[in-house]
């Protein structure tokens, strides 16, 4: 997976001040009010329209009240400049009580965004000038959230890469309990950041021969493997440590081999740049990873630690939310309060099963505990899931 | 296969369907509890056919003519705060209502890369196929945690145990539901999938348990009886007319905005197939009390003649039997009890044993929910059936009245 080194333009045109409430609104279009209030109504007329009272206001702090009166077609709504999301109101159905957001706007043109509206965009301009900003703007935050991802990802390289030492001198002792240890508590580092380095293969390797994917080598499971390449990484350690109880000369070689190997992920991976959407979708990716290899138990098939591989990818991707957080609140903060309440109904759930005596602290997965418990584990990813894949779209087109 | 479109058709605009929708609003506001929902389109092309969403009396799917195919979902609410419900009817309604136009619910293939689209699609162009999707809120939406205990329906509470219960966890109960039913399975299908989207968008449910159905096994005014995978004509004595409706469906208890109301069962039955198959006729018939074929009562001639159930064979014994079906549930033999039956015959391919895994989606609609308890406390003690057929699933809800335009379906709750 290449990630684009470019960086975005910053739209200088406007700044989000957050949703402070327009407590103050005054009239329409009074100069030197403190707040404008807009408001924005869709109808079922023409299968669905949407109108401003007022296509125009004075620089400063803008509130937009959204009502959807009859329009079953029209469920969002967005503020934008030059295609870039300010401001956004989602879940508009008819009957529901306005919502509103408040932006603070900078003289410009901008455009008002009704999705499936007969007509969808609407101008809406901006006169005047604002007085200095004084904060950054939402793309601002996010791009500082990438920056801090980054570290993150770079953190979580190093500590794979130094469990795979510790793992591999506990194979190459002989020690099978000290190895299955290790097994365990390294397996997360890789887990937490999987979506963002498994597209990466080795320098001057063909980009679809597994020999060369770095994935294939370090995490391939055995439901997915390519014969001619044979079984390399974690999951064939997995099986020497786990099923076969046995470390052999094989298992040290694999050892060895995934430490090569993390290590030159580890190389590769500094050189990461992400832009925001990377973000949301490294996290939705994990997500998905938990729904397919986790909670079918496929992915620690001998070892049963899949729950602790769970928690890792919901950690991993938690983490990428939080970076994205701040610039999110600025955009839809009602959407960035669920997705955080769903991680917590995620988090809460997972320490139902924690287990200081089992190996990684979390309960062994077996089949028991699949067949009871698989069911109410998807469906509070499933909850998670549906709104956290809102995001990227969000944080791709934010101003 | 693409069916020529009559003329008439074009008035599937946009404009055309919501001027249709709100004539037929019009249409209904004297007398809110009385009307069924009057159907826009009934065109020559089922897949033209569209029934409204809106309205002033009850929502559609209950006195709508059975369509071909259904398929029922219920819900876990996954929240405790009332909004969150309120958000999540409100954004279904209107969902459904864009749904029964035949219209996608957004754009399919949004313009922007990052765009995770909410419709899925598979029902783009397809038409509305006469789709009605009927919501109901079970009585744990009136429980404590939601604080909407004091708007609970009068009659809205769990069913009672009854006798042949043999209920599967996996397939009973729920907070909310879902029937949706048309006239192709893959809009039926399609519009259950994107409403579980959103129900998971806006945080508030996830899905606890669904039947797909193919093959109504109840009739309406001027339907066919159709028959179920016994088959046995079913539903011959179902509700048809509008009084009776009135009578025994249409709620008129509680607030006026409850009124036009009505109570959903959910029932899973599974049937022993092979061992029905392999049973001798008149045995078939004896249990049922009917003849197979014509699906006239026995002693009598033909489908509609009013079953004798006094009259005896040369033996001395009742022609139509103490434990056939019919005599137990007849309306003469409980204080003229009757409940409106708008079921579907369902198959889930094999079970565990190896057998086919078939039934009936029994799904009924009645204005008090111990019309079913006292109908199926005695079939489920005394029904010759009981042999061959098994509840295994079981789920009570109210379903509201429509919504007017402008507002969706349980909006007086959160007033």
């Amino acid at each position: 997976m290449s990630r684009s080194l470019l960086r975005r333009t910053l739209p200088l045109s406007a700044l989000a001040a957050g949703l402070a409430l327009g407590q103050s609104a005054l009239a329409t279009g009074t100069p030197g009010a403190p707040v404008t209030r807009i408001a924005v109504t869709m109808t079922g007329k023409d299968g669905g329209t949407c109108v401003l009272d007022h296509d125009s206001a004075p620089a400063g702090p803008v509130t937009f009240v959204v009502t959807n009166r009859s329009a079953p077609a029209i469920s969002e709504m967005e503020l934008l400049s030059d295609n870039r999301i300010l401001g956004e109101k989602e879940n508009l159905a008819p009957g529901l009580p306005p919502v509103r957001f408040t932006v603070t706007l900078d003289g410009g043109e901008y455009q008002i965004y009704c999705p499936n509206a007969a007509q969808d965009t609407i101008a809406f301009s901006v006169s005047g000038h604002i007085a200095q900003r004084a904060q950054g703007t939402t793309a601002d935050l996010l791009e500082e959230g990438t920056k801090g991802y980054a570290h993150y990802v770079d953190g979580m390289v190093d500590a794979m890469v130094t469990g795979s030492k510790v793992l591999q001198a506990k194979i190459d002792a002989g020690d099978l309990a000290g190895a299955q240890t290790e097994y365990a508590k390294v397996r997360p580092f890789y887990e937490r950041i999987e979506s963002d380095v498994e597209g990466f293969t080795l320098p001057g390797s063909d980009p679809t021969d597994n020999a060369g994917n770095l994935d294939y080598l370090i995490d391939m499971r055995a439901s997915n493997l390519d014969p001619a390449v044979g079984w390399h990484g974690f999951h064939a350690i997995e099986r020497d440590l786990f099923q076969r109880g046995e470390i052999t000369d094989d298992t040290k070689a694999l050892a060895a081999e995934l430490t090569t190997n993390a290590t030159t992920l580890q190389h590769l991976s500094a050189e990461l740049r992400y832009r925001p959407e990377d973000l949301a979708n490294g996290a939705a990716s994990l997500i998905e990873e938990v729904q397919s290899g986790k909670i079918s138990g496929e992915e620690e098939a001998y070892a049963h630690i899949d729950l602790v591989d769970f928690a890792a990818n919901i950690e991993g991707a938690q983490q990428a939310f939080a970076f994205l957080s701040p610039g999110m609140k600025q955009i839809d903060p009602d959407l960035t309060q669920r997705v955080d309440a769903r991680f917590g109904a995620v988090k809460a759930m997972l320490e139902t099963y924690r287990d200081p005596q089992s190996l990684g602290g979390y309960a062994r997965y077996t089949a028991s505990l699949r067949a009871s418990d698989a069911r109410k584990l998807s469906h509070t990813i499933q909850a998670l899931q549906e709104p956290l894949s809102q995001i990227a779209e969000k944080v791709a087109t934010a101003g | 296969m693409t069916p020529t479109k009559p003329e008439n058709q074009v008035t599937l605009s946009r404009r055309g369907l919501f001027l249709g929708a709100a004539a037929g609003a019009a249409a209904g506001t004297a007398l809110p509890a009385r009307a069924a929902p009057p159907d826009v389109s009934a065109s020559a092309d089922p897949m033209q056919t569209r029934h409204l969403f809106y309205g002033s009396g009850p929502q559609a799917g209950v006195a709508t003519l059975p369509q071909k195919h259904a398929m029922v979902m219920t819900f876990d609410l996954t929240t405790q705060d009332a909004r969150e419900l309120q958000t999540l009817l409100a954004r279904w309604s209107a969902a459904i209502g864009v749904l029964m136009e035949g219209a996608p619910v957004g754009q399919v293939e949004p313009a922007r890369a990052s765009a995770v689209a909410l419709d899925t699609g598979e029902a783009l162009d397809l038409g509305p196929a006469a789709l009605s999707v009927t919501i109901g809120l079970g009585p744990r939406v009136f429980g404590p945690e939601l604080g909407l205990a004091g708007h609970r329906p009068a009659k809205l509470r769990d069913l009672a145990p009854l006798p042949s219960d043999n209920l599967r966890p996996e397939f009973t109960g729920g907070d909310l539901s879902l029937q949706a039913c048309a006239e192709d399975p893959q809009v039926v299908y399609h519009a259950v999938r994107v409403l579980t989207r959103i129900a998971k968008r806006t945080g508030a449910a996830t899905v606890r348990w669904t039947q797909m159905g193919f093959g109504r096994a109840s009739a309406g005014k001027g339907q066919v009886t159709p028959r179920n995978l016994l088959g046995f004509r079913d539903g011959t004595r179902n509700i048809r007319e509008p009084d009776e409706f009135d009578a025994h469906v249409w709620s008129r208890e509680g607030p006026a905005w409850q009124h036009g109301g009505t109570y959903q069962v959910l029932r899973k039955i599974e049937m022993g197939i092979e061992n029905w198959d392999t049973d001798r006729v008149d045995d078939q018939n004896a249990v049922f009390g009917r003849h197979k074929a014509s699906g006239a009562p026995l002693g009598g001639h033909h489908e509609f003649d009013t079953p004798d159930f006094t009259a005896q064979g040369a033996d001395g014994a009742p022609v139509i039997a103490e434990d056939a079906h019919i005599r137990l549930v007849a309306y003469e033999h409980n204080e003229g009890t009757r409940i409106l039956r708008r079921s579907y015959n369902y198959t889930s391919g094999l079970n565990a044993v190896g057998r086919l895994e078939a039934g009936l989606m029994f799904i009924s609609y009645q204005n008090d929910p111990a019309h079913f308890e006292k109908l199926q406390r005695k079939l489920g003690a005394g029904d010759a059936l009981n042999e061959y057929i098994s509840h295994v699933g079981s789920a009570l809800f109210w379903v509201p009245p429509a919504a007017p335009e402008g507002s969706y379906i349980g909006a007086p709750l959160f007033e």
